[in-house]
C-alpha cells in the first residue's frame, strides 16, 4: 500500500504533499496559478476602482462621441454615448465580482443543506428533495433566469434569489451523493456508537469529506453565473443603467459593431477572461486535491 | 510434487525445443523507477530469478514489495510514468526489455498471459462471457468465430463451470467472484501461454471457493505444462502450490530456494518472522504468543544501506549489516540468502505467555436468544440475514464469529452495536433487551459499554480529523474525563497502551500506516472503557506482519481489561488462536458452537470440517488429513435453501431429509452444540481435520 501511495504521489508531482497545508498544494498546479491569476487580476482591479485615475463610467465625454477609438485620454475609447470603456469595465467588474460570488454562497448553503438531508436520511425525505431538484433542473437555467427577473425586476437580491433556484438543486445532487458514499464509511458508525449528534455527524464529519468537490464546483458555478448574469445584462434585464453591466454594454454596441467592433468585444473579453480564470481555478484545484 | 514437475519438464522440453534446459522466464539486474515530475521512485532496485520451464515459482512479500510491480514489468504494462531502468527479461530466449510494441503483443496475452486479483476489473461488463472468451483465440490464435467459441465453451468445461454453453452468453456482473475468477483463468488459458502469471488470484474469495480455485490451477498446471508464476502475501498457499520460492523485501529478494527446504529451514530473519508471525492452526493463545515482526517495511525513498531489513532485525550487528553491497548467498543446494550474518543466525524460540489469572468467567456478559434478522427486498422478497441466531458471552471470554461471506456475522454484529436492529429475538446485557434499539435509542449507559472495532483501516478514520480526534470525543462524550488537560492525558494514556507514540495524535490519518490506523481504532474503542468490543475483522486487511502485532496488542489489552469481546473472522487459523468460544455461521444460521478445543477438535459439523481444512499452513509438516472439497458456490441468501442451509454443498449429505427438514440441534456436550441430521455418535468418531490439533 505505501508503495502504491509513493507511486501515486510521484505520478502527481506531488511526492512531499504531506507536508504541505492543502490551500498552499494548489500552487503547484500551473493550472491553477493561470486561473488565480486572471480572477485575482479583476478583484484587485475592482477593488481599487474607486482610487485609479479613472475616467468616471457614468460621465459622457462629448468630445469622444464622434471618434469613440481609443486615445490617450479612453485607453479603450469610449461607448455611443461617450463614456470610458475601461472604466465601465474596471466598475463592472465591481458588480460581477459582488454578486456572482454572493449568489453562488448563498445558493451552496441551500443546495448543500437539501442535499446533506436528502442523502443522509434518505426515504421520503429523499424523495421529496429529489424529485423537487428534478423538476426545476428539468428548466433550462436560463429560461428560470428569465422568467424570474422578467417578473420580480432586475436586482441584486434578485439574481441572489433566481441564482439559488437554477443552481441548489445541482448542488444539493451532487452533496447528496458524495453523502450516500461516505455515511457507509466506518468513522460515521463510530461516530454514531459515541452518541454523536445528526448535526455534529453531518457538519464536522461528512462536510469537510465533501469539502474538495464542493469548491470545485462552486468556482465553476460562478463562472456560469458570471455568463447568466452577462446574458441578462444583453437581454436588458441586468442591473438598471446608468450602472455598467458587461452584458449591458454588449447590449448596447451590439448595433454599431461592424463600424467600432471594440466596444462590443472589451466586455466580450472581460467576460471570458473572468469564466476562463474561474474554471481554470476549478480545474486546478481537482487537480491538485485529487486524492 | 516434484516428481510431476520433472515429467512436465520433459512435456515442456518437447513442446517448446527452444526451451530445453534453459529457464523459460529469466530476470537478470532488473531496475524499476517510477518517474515522477520532480521525483523518482526506485520500486524494485536489483531483482534477479528464473522460472524454469514446468516450474511454478512462488513470488511471496508483503504490500510495498515490488512483486505485483514485477509481475507488471514482465507483461509490460508499467503506466506512463513506470520505467525499466537496468536490466533484462527475457522470456524463452527472447528479450523483453526494449523489444518494440508488435513483438511484445505477440507474446503478452498469447506465450504469456495473467491472472489478476480483481476478476471483476479483468472482465468487461458490457460483453458477454463468451465474446471476451473468444476473442482470445480470434487474436491470437488466428480462429474463426464458431471455432472461437467452440474452444471458449470447451475452455469453459475445463475450469470446471457448469452448463458452459449457458455460461457463454451471460454477463460478468450474473457470475459469483468464483465463477468470475474461473473465467479469466479460463481466457488466460485459452492462447495456451507457456507461462501464466497469477497476482494473488483468491485474494478476494472466500476459502472454501479458494480452496477450489486452487485445485483448479494445480490441475490445469498439470494438464497444460504451463509454468507458473504464483504472487501471493500468503505463505501457506504457496507453500502448498509451488515448486520454488522468492521472497521479496522492498523491492529486493532476500531469500530464495525450494519450497520444502526453504519453509523447513528459512535462513532469513525476514523469512522465518513471516513464518512465524502467522498463527499455527496447531496452537491458541494459552500456548503460544505470536510473534509479530516490529516496525513497518520502509518506504522506496527511506531504504536502508546494507541489509534493507535491518532496521527491523533483532540480530543487527553495526559494521556488518549496514555495510552496502550485500549480495544473495548460497545457503544449501538452490538455497541463496541475502544476510550477512544467516549462518549465525538463531530463529527464536516459541514463546509460551505467561499464565492468566482466570478471572471469574461465570457470569454472562451478553446473551442472544432467537436474534433473526429480515431485510425486505421486494414485495415477496426477503433476504434473512440472521435467523434464529442464540449464544451467549462470559464476562471476559472471546467469543469467535466465523463464517465466509454473506453468513451473516457482520450483520449480526452491526445489531448487537446498534448499528442495525433485530427484526426479533433478544440480545441481553445486564438486563437491558438491546436487540430492537438502534444506537441513538440507546441510553448514554448502554452505548458505552458496547463498542466496536471496524475491519478497514482506510475508513475507520476521519480523513478530515486528526488521528486522536475520534478518541478525544468518545472520551468527552462518555464523561470518562472532565477538563481539557485530563482528556489530553487520558488520550496519551490510550495512545500508549496501542504502542503508539503521542505524536501520532495530530497526524492526518493518511500520515498513518494501516497498522498505525487500526491501532487508533483499538485505542477509540477502549476510550470508551466499554464491557464489550465488538471487532468485526479487525486485521483482516493487514499486512501478516502487522497482523502478528496487532492481534497480540489487542489480546493483552482485552486480558488486561477484562472485556469481553466478539471477534468476527473469516480466519480460521486467527481464530484458532485468539478465541474462547467459536460460533460457525452459515447462511444466516448458526451450525456450530463450542469452546474452541472442541471447534477445532474431533466431531464437528461438516461445514466447520470443510472450513477448518481449507487453513493453509506454510509449516510442510502440517497439512491436514484430508482437503475437504465443497461442492458449488454459496446459495444467495435471499433463497435459501429449506431444510439444512449447508446441504447443497454438504460433502457428507444424508439424503433428502437434509434438504428438507432443519437439523436438529446435536449436544455433544454442555457447551457444544452441532445442527445437523448426522446421529451424534457419528459425528463423534470423525477425527479431528488437523492431527495438531488434537495435541492442543
Amino acid at each position: 500500500m505505501a508503495l502504491q501511495d509513493s507511486i501515486a504521489r510521484v505520478e502527481m508531482g506531488t511526492a512531499k504533499r504531506a507536508q504541505r497545508p492543502s490551500w498552499m498544494r494548489i500552487f503547484r498546479s500551473r493550472t491553477a496559478v493561470v486561473g488565480l491569476c486572471l480572477v485575482l487580476f479583476w478583484v484587485v482591479a475592482a477593488l481599487l476602482a474607486p482610487i485609479l485615475p479613472l475616467p468616471s463610467p457614468t460621465d459622457s465625454d462629448v468630445m469622444a462621441m464622434a471618434n469613440p477609438t481609443p486615445s490617450a485620454a479612453h485607453w479603450l475609447g469610449t461607448d455611443i454615448l461617450g463614456r470610458d470603456i475601461l472604466s465601465r469595465l474596471i466598475f463592472g467588474a465591481r458588480t460581477v465580482l459582488f454578486v456572482a460570488p454572493l449568489s453562488v454562497a448563498v445558493a451552496m448553503i441551500v443546495g448543500i443543506t437539501l442535499g446533506m438531508l436528502a442523502g443522509y436520511f434518505g426515504g421520503w425525505i429523499d424523495a421529496a428533495i429529489s424529485r423537487a431538484s428534478d423538476v426545476i433542473l428539468a428548466f433550462p437555467v436560463l429560461v428560470i433566469y428569465v422568467i424570474l427577473i422578467a417578473n420580480i425586476g432586475p436586482s441584486v437580491i434578485n439574481i441572489v434569489i433566481a441564482t439559488t433556484i437554477a443552481s441548489a438543486p445541482g448542488i444539493g445532487r451532487i452533496t447528496r451523493g458524495l453523502v450516500l458514499g461516505l455515511k457507509e464509511q466506518e468513522y460515521i458508525a463510530a461516530a454514531k456508537l459515541r452518541s454523536e449528534s445528526t448535526l455534529y455527524i453531518m457538519l464536522v464529519e461528512l462536510l469537510p469529506n465533501c469539502r474538495s468537490m464542493l469548491i470545485v464546483d462552486a468556482c465553476l458555478r460562478i463562472g456560469y453565473t458570471i455568463i447568466t448574469i452577462g446574458i441578462l445584462g444583453f437581454l436588458g434585464l441586468g442591473l438598471p443603467p446608468p450602472n455598467p453591466d458587461w452584458g449591458g454594454m454588449v447590449k448596447e454596441s451590439v448595433t454599431v459593431l461592424n463600424v467600432w467592433p471594440l466596444m462590443s468585444l472589451a466586455p466580450s473579453f472581460a467576460i471570458v477572461s473572468l469564466v476562463l480564470g474561474f474554471n481554470l481555478l476549478a480545474d486546478g484545484i481537482r487537480e491538485a486535491w485529487k486524492p | 510434487m516434484n516428481v510431476n514437475a520433472s515429467t512436465l519438464n520433459e512435456v515442456a522440453t518437447v513442446a517448446t525445443p527452444v526451451a530445453g534446459l534453459d529457464p523459460l522466464l529469466e530476470i537478470k539486474n532488473l531496475r524499476i523507477e517510477f518517474r515522477g515530475k520532480s521525483d523518482t521512485i526506485v520500486a524494485v532496485p536489483d531483482l534477479s530469478f528464473r522460472v524454469r520451464p514446468g516450474e511454478s515459482y512462488g513470488l511471496v512479500g508483503e504490500s510495498g514489495c515490488g512483486k505485483s510491480t514485477t509481475a507488471m514489468a514482465i507483461m509490460g504494462y508499467l503506466g506512463s510514468t513506470g520505467v525499466i531502468a537496468r536490466g533484462s527479461i527475457r522470456f524463452e530466449g527472447k528479450e523483453l526489455v526494449g523489444a518494440g510494441a508488435r513483438e511484445l503483443r505477440s507474446i503478452r496475452g498469447r506465450r504469456i498471459a495473467m491472472v489478476y486479483q480483481d476478476p471483476m476489473s479483468a472482465l468487461n461488463p458490457v460483453k458477454t462471457i463468451g465474446a471476451q472468451l473468444a476473442e482470445v483465440p480470434l487474436l491470437h490464435l488466428g480462429a474463426g468465430r464458431k471455432e472461437a467459441m467452440e474452444m471458449a465453451a470447451a475452455m469453459l468445461a475445463d475450469v470446471r463451470l457448469p452448463d458452459a454453453g449457458d455460461m457463454l452468453k451471460r454477463y460478468p456482473h450474473q457470475l459469483s467472484g468464483g465463477q468470475q475468477q474461473r473465467v479469466v483463468i479460463a481466457m488466460a488459458l485459452l492462447a495456451r501461454p507457456s507461462l501464466l502469471l497469477l497476482d494473488e488470484p483468491t485474494t478476494g474469495l472466500d476459502v472454501t471457493v479458494e480452496a477450489a480455485v486452487i485445485d483448479l490451477i494445480a490441475e490445469l498446471r498439470r494438464r497444460y505444462s504451463t509454468s507458473l508464476l504464483f504472487i501471493s502475501h500468503n505463505l501457506g498457499l504457496i507453500a502448498e502450490t509451488c515448486d520454488r520460492v522468492g521472497i521479496m523485501y522492498s523491492g529486493e529478494m532476500v531469500e530464495e530456494g525450494g519450497t520444502g527446504d526453504l519453509f523447513r529451514n528459512p535462513r532469513h530473519p525476514y523469512t522465518q518472522g513471516l513464518i512465524d508471525c502467522i498463527p499455527d492452526i496447531g496452537s491458541d493463545k494459552r500456548s503460544l504468543v505470536l510473534r509479530a515482526i516490529p516496525g513497518h517495511i520502509p518506504l522506496p525513498q527511506e531504504r536502508p544501506a546494507g541489509c534493507l531489513f535491518a532496521p527491523r532485525c533483532s540480530g543487527f550487528t553495526k559494521g556488518l549489516c549496514d555495510a552496502p553491497a550485500l549480495d544473495l548467498e548460497r545457503a544449501g543446494e538452490d538455497h541463496l540468502v541475502r544476510c550477512a550474518r544467516w549462518q549465525v543466525m538463531e530463529r527464536p524460540a516459541a514463546v509460551a505467555p505467561e499464565e492468566a489469572d482466570h478471572p471469574d468467567k461465570l457470569a454472562d456478559a451478553i446473551t442472544l436468544r432467537e436474534v433473526t434478522k429480515v431485510y425486505r427486498l421486494a414485495a415477496h422478497k426477503v433476504l434473512k440475514a440472521n435467523e434464529s441466531v442464540s449464544f451467549s458471552a462470559r464476562k471476559a471470554e472471546i467469543v469467535a464469529l466465523v463464517g465466509e461471506s454473506g453468513c451473516g456475522k457482520s450483520t449480526l454484529a452491526r445489531i448487537v452495536t446498534g448499528l442495525d436492529r433485530a427484526t426479533s429475538g433478544a440480545i441481553r446485557m445486564a438486563g437491558d433487551n438491546i436487540a430492537e434499539l438502534e444506537a441513538r435509542d440507546r441510553p448514554r449507559r448502554l452505548l458505552q459499554s458496547v463498542q466496536m472495532i471496524f475491519q478497514n483501516p482506510d475508513s475507520t478514520l476521519n480523513p478530515s480529523h486528526s488521528a486522536a480526534h475520534s478518541i478525544r470525543r468518545s472520551i468527552k462524550k462518555f464523561g470518562v474525563r472532565k477538563g481539557k488537560s485530563a482528556i489530553e492525558q487520558r488520550v496519551r494514556e490510550l495512545l500508549a497502551m496501542v504502542r503508539l507514540s503521542p505524536a501520532l495524535a495530530d497526524r492526518k490519518p493518511s500520515q498513518l500506516s494501516g497498522g498505525q490506523k487500526q491501532r487508533i481504532a483499538i485505542a477509540r474503542a477502549f476510550a470508551a472503557d466499554p464491557s464489550l468490543i465488538v471487532a468485526d475483522e479487525p486485521v483482516s486487511a493487514l499486512d501478516v506482519s502487522v497482523q502478528a502485532a496487532v492481534v497480540t496488542l489487542l489480546l493483552d489489552i482485552q486480558k488486561e481489561k477484562h472485556t469481553t469481546m466478539l471477534f468476527i473472522s473469516h480466519d480460521l487459523a486467527l481464530v484458532r488462536h485468539v478465541a474462547d468460544r467459536v460460533v460457525v455461521m452459515y447462511l444466516g444460521k448458526v451450525m456450530e458452537q463450542g469452546t474452541v478445543e472442541e471447534v477445532f477438535g474431533g466431531g464437528t459439523h461438516p461445514y466447520t470440517e470443510a472450513l477448518i481444512s481449507a487453513i493453509r499452513s506454510p509449516n510442510p509438516d502440517e497439512t491436514p488429513r484430508e482437503r475437504i472439497r465443497l461442492a458449488g458456490e454459496t446459495p444467495s441468501p435471499v433463497n435459501v435453501p429449506a431444510g439444512c442451509r449447508f446441504a447443497t454443498r454438504c460433502h457428507r449429505k444424508l439424503g433428502a431429509v437434509c434438504d428438507t427438514v432443519p437439523p436438529p440441534i446435536r449436544r455433544m456436550s454442555e457447551t457444544h452444540e452441532i445442527a445437523c441430521h448426522i446421529e451424534e455418535a457419528q459425528l463423534r468418531v470423525e477425527p479431528p481435520v488437523y492431527a495438531a490439533a488434537n495435541e492442543a
